[in-house]
């Protein structure tokens, strides 16, 4: 790393020798309703010269003096070409408009634009815009982005009803979901059937899976940024949309003389409104919503200020005896600053919490945990010169951890107060990362992230004999919580412990010709919080931990190599990646772990690793009527536990064994064709390994009971899971040039109704007494539905 | 607790969508025989407590149903390590071993030793006390559904922390008992109360309970371990394949195998004070 750093220097004392050359830079935006346009491409014609918008629309490009003609390009949008005479660092600002007929619209896009994808360094990287996302079948017609980046190569999920996504077989919570820059810790409504991104207030998400660049941190598998629309600055636009389960509406409009824009979004589910219907479950209250906000206010052509948040719930009220409750919460107020053409800056102050409560009227018992973050950050990029570019900046995290507070929810209660600890911590971070054309072919993206995390006091820690918080029971066989001695008391002002760490990350790019390139990166990452789950499904319960005493941070490697080749006029694209990754320091539950409400998690957790590597291939189409991609993956994710310190041979007798998001084949298609101005057709397909789970290989009586014996973790699989959906869109044509605009999606999930295990039960007939296995299926049926947007 | 929780989201996910449970058939590996000990020494207040029993079987292939798996021909002791006094079992030969000299003692310490094909098993608990039922009652207001009978016992937890009691509901007609189990984690010091509810269910109007339905109901005071093994088995038992369960594990019990340690045994010794109440529903 040292040498990169070096060379970094080297390059740096090279420019001031330089000819004289002169940057144009600016802002690129849609003209029809001003929003920025992240990844758009301007070039001069003729040269190598290039720059992408960044996601603030901003650019910057620099080059000898002379004349050229300036070129921007947008996937779906009209090219626009302006002669400049570059003898002067210059702004110029462009409005481009969407190109001309919906139907040539293309709407998928992975960090296309021209011959920049491929020259690239950045690998294992997918962009969805809203629109791509939009157009995908649905379940119940809701509009879902974790579930459309699970057709991407490399991303499961564990099945219908199961939140969260997993990346190239790492965890749910090793996923960095960021909303507006916002730590966003529970990704789904209704456990995982809904995501909490309302898709009529986003703009684009970018997946990174690997190759994750130096200004991201914090988590080992994946960055997933979404962004919220900034609203539409020309008009006051309304979008909305009615379906089966949830209605939306989002207003957009300028502000402040359009200097500015806002956007509110909204979305409420009203299945409540159904339940008084059938009767049981009169009393009973099931819904969610959330709402997102977004201002920004065009201070001068150099200052630029946001402001955005997001708000949602789920509310659970079964009977009188089951009160639920949870949501994120986030907000984020930024400040985009431009020193000059060749230095941007972008500053930021964040607020992210999630919070639980349970009331368990039936006990009288009253749960409530949440964690709360705030982070300060600021992110320069310098537009060194036409073949090097520079992100540098630092941030830094304060987390507040209430794992959880348990009181009686009346006077009558058997129920005491108890508080468990709470626990706060500090992270920080400094990076910078060049992007830097070494050759004509040759393109580098090198940069290293220092990170830091401090373990702050304010709790006491317990002290256990020889120091085991976990003891192997030789006799027995099993893991049992260590003998508390005593517990040390740590002051706020107090660290209890703290970690540093380095992480490089190295990207290079390899043009063979103009149409196909080969990549290589390795990224090393550290991820220092930790969400708690011994359940086959993360829970909204779940709660976050941070690493301490004896709570190690999880550190990743990963390596991948790709080959990438656009064909017939790059209407065709392939993309092959390979990779390899390993986790240090992932943490494992012993058998019959007790999660909650337990103060001294260390008890219950063995220090493990984890490993995966696999192939992936997405083979693409983006233009035409017919677009849409395949998506194969072959891939392996184990993990493993020894006893270390705690004796004995480790979790699972110290074997390696499958994740749960080991998945051994995923294939997925998704398609859509224009039939003509009214009608569109989409069609989903998914193929999956089934999750690996572990099965009983006997039984015995005990309590007049018939009991399973289970074996080997994971060593077992469910049925394969495949499912087909299918959705129309129908966009009424006679009043074409009317302001208020409406399409009909008709849709249709799991169309030949498939009863594909949620999970296998081994249970005994309560009237019979015979043992049996019973499949659960989240759908047993053909699911159809049907909304209506609007927009006007 | 923790059992609740798992329950309510696996509930709200099936009322909410239109799931479907239906029986499958499933190859599994089918391992070797295996030793059960279901050595429950459990004293009844105000009893004697000289008759008990022991059971041992082997266990089965899971989807095995038929086969008698007794285990015949062993020898079975108990001793008493506080006074070394020792009770020999006697084979019935329909796999359990019974004596009715049986003295217990709160709070002593006993071994089990059981001799089966010349290998030797034991196991070490001590008996635990229990405070005994307060009161029994039926009532509708309090359950999960309001329309529904539902019984509650109350009990008394004494003062210090680490008590463990076990609650075991036998409806006279059923096939099987309903087992509970509690710490006073939460609830320490205070009045507990346990109450149980029966679902109704289309398939089977009498499951709930009704007018005229007898139950019996045990609680019992039980060892941190005994706690920790009964609480597993009973959740996997009740939500093994629950998606939002924790990974089912093979349970182990407290009996060991001192010839030879990898052919330990399934089961547990137990030596616990319970107390019980009848009660038939108005």
């Amino acid at each position: 790393m040292k040498n990169s750093l070096v060379c970094l220097c080297l390059l740096m004392t090279t420019f001031l020798f330089a000819q004289e050359k002169f940057s144009v830079s600016g802002t690129i935006k849609d003209k029809k309703n001003g929003e920025t346009l992240f990844g758009a491409t301007v070039y001069l014609k003729g040269t190598t010269n290039g720059a992408v918008t960044n996601e603030y629309g901003f650019y910057s490009l620099t080059a000898p003096a002379g004349n050229y003609t300036l070129v921007v390009s947008f996937l779906g949008y009209e090219d626009v070409t302006q002669e400049i005479i570059l003898n002067v660092d210059q702004t110029l600002n462009f409005e481009i408009t969407e190109a001309s007929t919906s139907l040539e619209t293309v709407v998928i896009e992975a960090e296309e634009s021209e011959r920049v994808s491929i020259r690239k360094p950045q690998m294992s990287v997918s962009k969805l815009n809203a629109a791509t996302i939009k157009q995908m079948p649905v379940v119940l017609g809701e509009v879902d982005v974790i579930k459309s980046i699970q057709l991407l190569p490399g991303v499961t999920n564990s099945g219908e009803g199961t939140a969260g996504f997993n990346v190239r077989g790492g965890a749910a919570d090793q996923n960095l979901v960021l909303l507006d820059e916002a730590i966003i810790y529970n990704t789904s409504h209704f456990f995982g059937f809904f995501s909490v991104f309302n898709a009529d207030a986003i703009k684009d998400i970018k997946l990174y899976k690997g190759d994750i660049p130096a200004k991201f941190g914090g988590r080992i598998s994946s960055v997933l940024d979404v962004r919220q629309k900034d609203g539409n600055s020309k008009n006051l636009e309304i979008n909305g949309g009615v379906g089966l389960i949830s209605s939306r509406l989002a207003v957009e409009g300028p502000m402040f003389n359009k200097k500015g824009s806002f956007l509110v979004a909204g979305r409420s589910s009203y299945a409540h409104l159904f339940l008084p219907l059938i009767e049981e479950l009169a009393d009973d209250k099931i819904s969610f919503y959330d709402l997102n906000l977004k201002t920004n206010y065009e201070i001068n052509e150099n200052n630029r200020i946001y402001l955005s948040g997001y708000f949602g719930r789920d509310i659970f009220d079964i009977s009188q005896f089951i009160k639920n409750r949870y949501g994120n919460a986030s907000a984020n107020l930024r400040w985009n600053h431009v020193f000059n053409e060749k230095l941007f800056s972008n500053l930021s102050f964040i607020y992210s919490e999630y919070d639980y409560e349970v009331i368990l009227d039936f006990i009288k018992l009253d749960w409530i945990s949440d964690i709360k973050n705030f982070n300060l950050k600021y992110d320069l990029r310098y537009y060194a010169n036409n073949n090097l570019k520079l992100d540098f900046g630092v941030s830094g995290i304060t987390y507040d951890f209430n794992p959880g507070e348990v009181r009686p929810s009346d006077p009558s209660s058997s129920i005491n107060f108890i508080t468990l600890d709470q626990k706060r911590a500090f992270e920080g971070a400094a990076y910078i990362s060049a992007e830097h054309e070494l050759t004509d072919k040759l393109t580098a993206q090198y940069g290293l992230r220092l990170s830091y995390f401090n373990r702050l006091g304010g709790q006491a820690i317990s002290n256990y004999a020889n120091d085991q918080p976990v003891v192997y029971n030789e006799q027995i066989g099993i893991y049992e919580e260590g003998e508390e001695i005593s517990t040390t008391d740590y002051s706020k002002s107090e660290s209890i412990k703290d970690f540093a760490n380095l992480e490089p990350r190295l990207g290079l790019s390899y043009q063979l010709n103009e149409n196909s390139s080969v990549k290589a990166s390795y990224t090393r990452s550290v991820q220092y919080v930790h969400l708690l789950s011994n359940t086959i499904s993360v829970t909204p319960l779940d709660v976050w931990t941070p690493s301490g005493e004896y709570i190690d941070p999880q550190k990743s490697n990963q390596y991948a190599v790709g080959y990438y080749r656009n064909f017939k006029d790059k209407t065709y694209s392939v993309e092959v990646e390979a990779y390899y990754k390993n986790v240090d320091n992932r943490i494992d539950y012993v058998d019959g772990s007790d999660l909650i409400g337990n103060n001294n998690i260390e008890t219950e957790i063995l220090n493990g690793e984890a490993r995966a590597y696999g192939l992936e291939l997405l083979l693409r189409k983006d233009k035409g009527k017919f677009k849409g991609w395949l998506a194969y993956t072959l891939s392996k994710s184990e993990q493993r536990a020894l006893g270390g310190n705690a004796g004995g041979p480790g979790i699972n007798r110290g074997d390696w064994y499958n994740t749960p998001f080991d998945r051994t084949h995923d294939i997925s298609v998704t398609a859509s064709y224009d039939f003509n101005e009214k009608w569109r057709f989409s069609a989903n397909f998914a193929y999956q390994t089934g999750r690996p789970v572990t099965f009983p290989n006997a039984q015995y009586q005990y309590e007049g009971l018939s009991i399973a014996s289970f074996d080997q973790r994971n060593a077992n699989r469910l049925p394969d899971y495949h499912r087909l959906d299918f959705s129309a869109t129908y966009t009424p044509t006679k009043n074409k040039n009317r302001r208020w605009q409406s399409e009909w999606v008709f849709g249709v999930y799991n169309a030949y109704a498939r009863r594909n295990a949620a999970s296998i039960s081994f249970t005994q007939d309560f009237d019979t007494g015979i043992n049996e296995a019973r499949r659960l299926s989240i759908f047993g049926s053909v699911i159809p539905s049907i909304t209506y947007n609007f927009k006007f | 607790m923790k059992k609740y929780i798992q329950h309510i989201f696996l509930f709200v996910l099936l009322i909410t969508f239109i799931s479907c449970d239906d029986p499958i058939d499933v190859d599994l590996e089918e391992a070797a025989p295996r030793l059960v000990i279901e050595a429950s020494i459990d004293w009844e207040q105000g009893t004697a407590g000289n008759n008990q029993t022991v059971k041992l079987s082997l266990s089965t292939p899971f989807f095995d149903n038929s086969s008698d798996s007794s285990v015949t021909g062993a020898s079975v002791k108990v001793t008493n390590n506080n006074t070394s006094a020792e009770f020999i079992f006697t084979d019935q030969n329909d796999g359990t071993y019974t004596t009715n000299s049986f003295i217990p003692i709160l709070n002593n310490s006993y071994t089990l030793e059981v001799i089966y094909n010349s290998e030797v098993y034991i196991a070490t608990e001590t008996m635990t006390p229990v405070t005994g039922i307060n009161e029994v009652f039926q009532s509708l207001e309090g359950g999960f559904d309001e329309e529904l009978l539902d019984i509650n016992i109350t009990y008394d937890d004494p003062q210090e922390f680490g008590n463990y009691y076990m609650i075991r509901l036998q409806e006279v007609g059923d096939l099987f008992p309903i087992i509970e189990t509690r710490s006073d984690e939460f609830t320490n010091g205070n009045v507990q109360d346990e109450f149980f509810e029966k679902d109704d269910d289309d398939d089977d109007p009498d499951n709930q309970f009704d007018p005229g339905d007898a139950v019996n109901i045990k609680l019992f005071g039980i060892s941190e371990r005994y706690y920790n093994y009964i609480t597993l088995l009973v959740e996997q038992y009740d939500s093994a394949g629950n998606p939002f369960a924790t990974t089912p594990a093979e349970i182990r019990g407290n009996c060991i195998n001192l010839t030879n340690t990898d052919n330990y045994a399934f089961g547990y010794f137990r030596v616990t004070e319970f107390d019980q109440v009848d009660y038939t529903f108005e």
